[in-house]
């Protein structure tokens, strides 16, 4: 180990996580030559691929490692929050064709091709711009722009560091949802925890408002698996050694290192810009249910939880430009960072935190403990705790359906056997994980949301 | 003689898989990964058969396999396709040669993200047949 490994959890937690391989990833996060400080891992953590998921290290800039399993397959699978004027009650009588709408209008499950085909040259804008190509051709506003982190852009994007193979699949797979955890959401505003913050942020008790939940789709899958491919072959070049082959990875500043750096800055633009045209069928879908006179939806933020930034962090009282592996965590930024949006600088970044189906999801903001701690990090979500078959062996996705629409739930899927292992008692106690964090100091609740209707692949 | 198994996972899904031979071995694990895409056979179009050759090196007979399986995965995207069988034309540790078929589908069954090597380990059991696990991200 070169640094300590660090676990955010609650007792019973830390219990649960002895029973995969989560802790032992985590020590073998520690290794990673150019580390920093510790490697972490926050309350929703499960095994991964080479780091756990919930996982969190920094390494030094330039020549620290970047491991693509820091990041996970999926890049920049993350959330999005649209706010709405209206109270759900106002909603309500009209839930079921809005959820059935949406359903339409968002292209869903596995392999599945979006309205939006594009040519290779398309394609390459989209992921050298990210959603400055969405706002050029009027699928986003500049007033989305500034909600999104780091603009819905990074500006090392490289569409030369993506394989045609990877772009083959992405082409047409721009404005779906794909499937298996992933969803659109409706959900209702059930419990404020800061007043002020949540008045700042747009939010109110009763509120409906819209959670957004995808990736990168093929075209991330791809660059990941081109990059870990690229980088086990290299790595005994540069005198790398790593306990799991799933943590392969080279020095940041390496050909290799620039290429997959490069390459997963341009998937993350694919992902933003996936999640901004997810939106405008959002939208549409709104409009065609509840009209004009209701207003539109406003994008409140939207936040990557599987990514690798270049950040500022003070270790051992320096100032230091660390490569921030973020696998299964979200960036939480506090009030007065110059990276939130100046209309978030009072209150801090929002984090957005997707519970499972059928139970709740929360808006935390960034704190400076996040920034002291965890490299500006907290958690992403409330992490498997059972398998899929287990899951669908509890019950049947046709009971479990059942189960959610007598408790108030619309669902609308093609999938009702995969819905099962989606259930809410497949993951772990979302209220337990935000509490973990938000008494650790690395986040802080503002306000918690409850479902009406899922709308999954 | 070749057999493969689902086996649970906390988050994905787990498959061993064993075999007589090598040839099997790989045989046997596009034939498991195929059935996870795809669980039912019946929506597979009979009339629009696919076949495509891989060529691949790779530092260990471990990497191999799951190069091999990736590369499967990307043309199974890329032509909508589900592929079942594998004819080889070269294997040995370190390389393969071969042609792969299948036929299109009209939708895939689950959404594999990619193979991985986590857990993976081609080796010789006690019984002195091929042996490993392959762990997918769903």
């Amino acid at each position: 180990m070169r640094v300590p490994a660090r676990i955010y959890a609650s007792k019973e937690m830390l219990e649960s996580a002895f029973r995969d391989r989560s802790l032992q990833q985590l020590v073998n996060v520690t290794t990673l030559p150019g580390i920093q400080r510790a490697a972490l891992v926050m309350p929703d953590a499960h095994e991964g691929y080479g780091f756990p998921i919930g996982g969190v290290a920094a390494t030094e800039y330039p020549d620290g490692i970047i491991s693509p399993g820091g990041i996970g397959y999926d890049i920049n699978c993350g959330v999005r929050l649209l706010t709405s004027n209206l109270h759900f009650k106002d909603v309500t009588v009209k839930l079921d064709k809005l959820a059935q709408r949406v359903f339409e209008k968002v292209p869903s499950g596995v392999g599945k091709s979006g309205h939006h085909k594009l040519s290779v040259k398309e394609l390459d804008e989209v992921l050298r711009e990210g959603v400055n190509w969405a706002v050029k051709n009027g699928y986003a506003t500049p007033e989305d722009q500034k909600h999104i982190e780091s603009s819905g852009f990074l500006s090392d994007a490289d569409p030369r560091c993506v394989s045609l193979h990877a772009k083959e699949r992405g082409k047409d797979q721009l404005g779906t949802m794909g499937a298996g955890n992933h969803f659109v959401e409706i959900d209702r505003i059930d419990e404020i925890f800061d007043e002020t913050v949540a008045s700042r942020l747009g939010l109110f008790t009763g509120q409906c408002v819209f959670q957004i939940h995808t990736g990168s789709r093929g075209l991330g899958h791809q660059v990941a698996t081109d990059a870990l491919k690229v980088m086990m072959k290299v790595m005994p070049k540069y005198g790398v050694s790593l306990p799991d082959r799933e943590l392969a990875g080279v020095p940041f500043s390496s050909k290799e290192g620039q290429d997959y750096f490069k390459g997963m800055c341009a998937a993350a633009n694919f992902a933003w810009t996936n999640r901004q045209l997810i939106t405008l069928q959002v939208r549409e879908a709104w409009q065609d249910v509840l009209g004009n006179e209701n207003g539109s939806l406003s994008v409140l933020y939207d936040v990557a939880h599987n990514i690798a930034k270049i950040e500022f962090y003070k270790i051992d009282g320096r100032n230091k430009k660390l490569i921030v592996h973020r696998k299964g965590a979200t960036r939480a930024f506090p009030p007065h960072h110059p990276d939130v949006p100046e209309h978030y600088r009072e209150t801090g970044q929002p984090v957005l935190i997707p519970g499972s189906m059928g139970t709740a999801s929360y808006v935390l903001v960034g704190t400076e403990g996040a920034m002291k701690e965890t490299f500006g990090s907290t958690c992403h979500g409330a992490g498997r705790a059972m398998s899929r078959t287990q899951a669908r062996k509890e019950m049947p996705g046709k009971e479990l359906l059942q189960m959610l629409t007598e408790g108030g739930v619309s669902v609308q899927t093609k999938d009702i056997w995969s819905l099962a292992e989606e259930a809410p008692y497949a993951y772990k106690d979302v209220e337990c994980v935000v509490d973990v964090v938000h008494n650790a100091g690395i986040a802080k609740k503002v306000a918690r949301l409850r479902p009406m209707a899922v709308i999954k692949g | 003689m070749k057999t493969y198994k689902v086996l649970p996972h906390t988050a994905d899904v787990r498959l061993w898989v064993e075999a007589d031979s090598r040839a099997e071995l790989f045989s046997a694990a596009l034939e498991g990964m195929a059935g996870l895409i795809k669980t039912s056979r019946i929506e597979l179009l009979k009339e629009k058969s696919v076949e495509n050759i891989i060529k691949l090196e790779a530092p260990d007979n471990t990497a191999l396999l799951i190069d091999f399986l990736s590369a499967v995965l990307t043309l199974t995207h890329q032509c909508k396709a589900v592929f079942t069988e594998v004819t080889f034309a070269r294997l040995n540790e370190t390389s393969l040669n071969c042609t792969i078929k299948g036929f299109e589908t009209d939708g895939f069954d689950d959404d594999i993200k990619a193979v991985t090597y986590h857990e993976a380990d081609v080796k010789n059991n006690s019984s002195g047949r091929f042996e490993t696990m392959i762990v997918f991200d769903i």
